[in-house]
């Protein structure tokens, strides 16, 4: 059976998808940092790394706490990997991993401050993003983050930040395509509105 | 802004955020060990989940095929087992031993013949009715059954009497099918044995199979005058020899054996042997009768019947014997049922006379019998009778006696007709004729005329010509010969009446009394007295 398993794994590394072919190369990755292997794990982290930041970055909405997010995700998937049950959408894994521990953050700081989360964002989008030098970036970046839902925000992220293609998008956040289409361009309508009014 | 540029400056300022938080991961962290719903180890239980199902379905599986193997192998078991062994010996001889179904297990040559016979078999696994015809088929072909006298024994040894009886039905019936195909007349000796270790170690002794041993060892028993030094000059013998020294010699046999005859006449040996006998003894009696039968009349005179002994074996007991020229009659006290019945007569030296069963009824038989001398006892022993209710064949003996000879009678009439036979009668063993001898002697003279002795002749022709039509008349009716002979009369009455006396005395004492006969007899002697006259 796991042999069978593995050979439909092959079947499909020959994808010529580009996207394809890096999330069986994560599913490898992932499964030899199951077994401990730092070097996969490092490469996982080069493959990933933007689109787990664009993911947490589209929950949290503040780039300090993504940081954060981030590293307790990517230590998360470092000690859980050998939990990783091969199915073909590591990102997938790892998106919960991160969704979790985000969430964890928002009880945690909730219950510290006993403030809601749109104050905390308040607070700390008062200064935002002091690291972008750009200011369209940054102006993109905060309207992205601030006039989009949270799903909005997530495609949004992970297909113009990330380069996510919208079917694996689709794939991972188990949404059908069509729906990760529609929220896409309406949330593009939303953004372009939005900056249209801004410039 | 265009959404181009939106996306692009998105995807910018992205790239100026992520973090390089790779550093900061503590890779020293210890990994957690796979949880148990993990792939592998999931999937490692449902296997063990399956190893348990299927090490208990074996267990299971296991169970059942014990079980059923257990049964099936007992069954099987069962069946490689030796049910009944059946032995038939012609010379050859060849034992077949038998499972429960009926199937040859085993055959077992006995003999250097059936060694080169059975060679060219192979039986094993086969139905017993086939192998018996294929025994038999293959004796015929090699020459040991022909046309001429058969004899086969066959011997069923199995531990349960009713099913060698079945069985032994079984096979005699085969066998005589066997033959009938083959166009060959046997007599078959069939028996049923049960396993004995004297029996054995004769049969190892000799040489010969078990179901030999025994038949030889009942016909010894049964026979007085055979004993244990005549088995091994028996043993040598072909069951063709031996049953030709049965007739010979009217052999009783055992009585767990039956005979069987093919339905030719020819080979219906033991009661035409004794026929014959009978018809040889009675034809070289007639010698004897031109003065025995002189002898004979005054045979009623004196006692007629002897005591009775009677062998009780199941119950069928002998009521009385009456011996009454030449017939001795066997009254039994419950009726009985006959087949292939035997009869052999002794005399005290063992020596045996040719005796015939002539008639049988449901609780009596006439037993034709010469040869045998006055005032002497004799053993019979009649074989092939069993009880009405209770089918068993068995054997039953006693003995007689024969009537002395009236002295008076025999003294005259020795001097004056039978002078010159009187040295014959000596030599032909004193057989004591009847009435019937006589006639017998009156026709048959004829024909054993030239064979007889001159001295005979002498006398023979007075008598053949003066009894003749006489003796004829007086067999035909014995009322007649009263009628057609006034002397006989004169001479008669006083013999019939001691007779008669004598009849009511047995009569009393269970024995029957002949009148008839005893007044025929007293006519037999007319005859002779006329002539003296």
């Amino acid at each position: 059976m796991l042999f069978m398993a593995m050979m439909s794994l092959g079947g499909e590394k020959p994808s010529p998808d580009k996207a394809g072919g890096r999330q069986d190369t994560d599913e490898a990755l992932l499964e030899r940092v199951g077994k401990g292997d730092e070097d996969a794990f490092r490469q996982l982290y080069q493959n990933t790394d933007r689109t787990i930041y664009s993911y947490i970055l589209s929950i949290v909405k503040n780039v300090q706490d993504a940081e954060e997010i981030m590293q307790e995700t990517y230590l998360k998937v470092w000690t859980s990997a050998a939990a990783y049950r091969p199915q073909g959408k590591p990102l997938a894994w790892m998106f919960t991993i991160a969704k979790n521990i985000c969430y964890m953050k928002f009880r945690e700081k909730k219950h510290e401050a006993d403030v809601g989360l749109d104050d905390l964002t308040g607070e700390e989008t008062g200064e935002f993003c002091p690291q972008l030098e750009n200011a369209a970036d940054k102006l993109a970046l905060q309207a992205a983050l601030e006039i989009l839902k949270e799903d909005e925000r997530q495609i949004v992220l992970l297909h113009a930040s990330a380069g996510m293609k919208h079917r694996e998008i689709a794939a991972n956040l188990k949404m059908p395509l069509a729906t990760v289409l529609s929220k896409y361009n309406r949330a593009m309508k939303k953004m372009e509105k939005f900056l249209g009014k801004e410039e | 802004m265009k959404r181009s540029t939106i996306e692009y400056h998105l995807k910018s300022a992205v790239d100026g955020l992520v973090p390089d938080v790779l550093d900061r991961i503590d890779l020293k962290t210890p990994q957690d060990p796979a949880p148990l719903w993990q792939d592998e180890n999931e999937r490692g239980k449902v296997v063990s989940f399956g190893k348990r199902f299927r090490a208990w379905g074996a267990a299971a599986a296991a169970c059942l095929c014990i079980v059923l193997a257990g049964n099936g192998g007992y069954n099987l078991y069962l069946n490689q087992v030796t049910d009944s062994v059946i032995g038939i010996d012609v010379n050859p001889s060849v034992e077949l031993s038998i499972n429960r179904k009926n199937q040859v297990l085993e055959v077992t040559p006995l003999n250097e013949d059936a060694r080169i016979i059975m060679e060219e078999m192979d039986l094993e696994g086969v139905d017993l009715n086939v192998a018996v015809n294929a025994v038999i088929g293959a004796f015929v072909t090699h020459g040991y059954l022909d046309d001429l006298d058969n004899a086969i024994l066959v011997t069923v040894t199995n531990d349960s009497v009713s099913k060698a009886n079945v069985l032994r039905q079984e096979v005699v019936e085969d066998i005589e099918e066997s033959l009938k195909e083959n166009e060959v007349q046997a007599v078959v000796y069939d028996q049923q044995v049960v396993e004995n270790d004297e029996v054995k170690e004769l049969s190892e002794e000799y040489g010969i199979s078990y179901g030999k041993a025994y038949f030889l060892q009942e016909l010894i028993n049964q026979n007085s005058s055979l004993s244990m030094d005549d088995m091994e000059e028996l043993a040598g013998l072909t069951m063709e020899e031996i049953a030709a020294r049965i007739t010979e010699s009217s052999y009783a046999l055992g009585e767990r054996t039956e005979i069987q005859e093919t339905p030719a006449p020819e080979t219906s040996e033991t009661p035409e042997t004794s026929s014959e006998e009978e018809s040889s003894s009675e034809e070289s009696s007639p010698e004897e009768t031109t003065t025995e039968a002189q002898t004979t009349t005054e045979a009623p005179a004196t006692e007629p019947e002897t005591a009775v002994e009677e062998e009780a074996e199941n119950r069928l007991k002998i009521d009385f014997v009456d011996y009454n020229n030449g017939i001795l009659s066997v009254y039994f006290t419950t009726s009985v049922k006959w087949k292939d019945e035997t009869v052999s007569i002794r005399g005290e030296n063992d020596e045996s006379y040719a005796a015939m069963i002539e008639e049988t009824y449901s609780d009596s038989c006439e037993i034709r019998v010469s040869g045998l001398e006055g005032g002497k006892t004799y053993r019979f022993s009649i074989g092939g009778v069993r009880q009405r209710q209770d089918g068993k064949p068995m054997s039953v003996s006693g003995t007689f006696e024969v009537p002395v000879i009236s002295e008076e009678a025999t003294e005259e009439e020795t001097e004056t007709a039978a002078e010159t036979t009187e040295p014959e009668t000596e030599t032909e063993a004193s057989a004591e004729e009847t009435e019937e001898s006589s006639s017998a002697a009156d026709t048959s003279q004829e024909e054993t005329e030239p064979a007889t002795e001159p001295e005979t002749e002498t006398s023979a022709p007075e008598e053949s010509s003066s009894q003749e039509p006489e003796s004829t008349q007086e067999e035909s009716t014995a009322a007649e010969t009263e009628n057609t002979e006034p002397e006989t009369e004169t001479s008669a009455p006083d013999i019939p009446e001691s007779t008669k006396d004598q009849a009511e005395e047995q009569d009393g004492a269970g024995y029957s009394a002949h009148i008839e006969e005893a007044e025929e007899t007293a006519q037999d002697a007319a005859p002779e007295e006329t002539q003296e006259q």
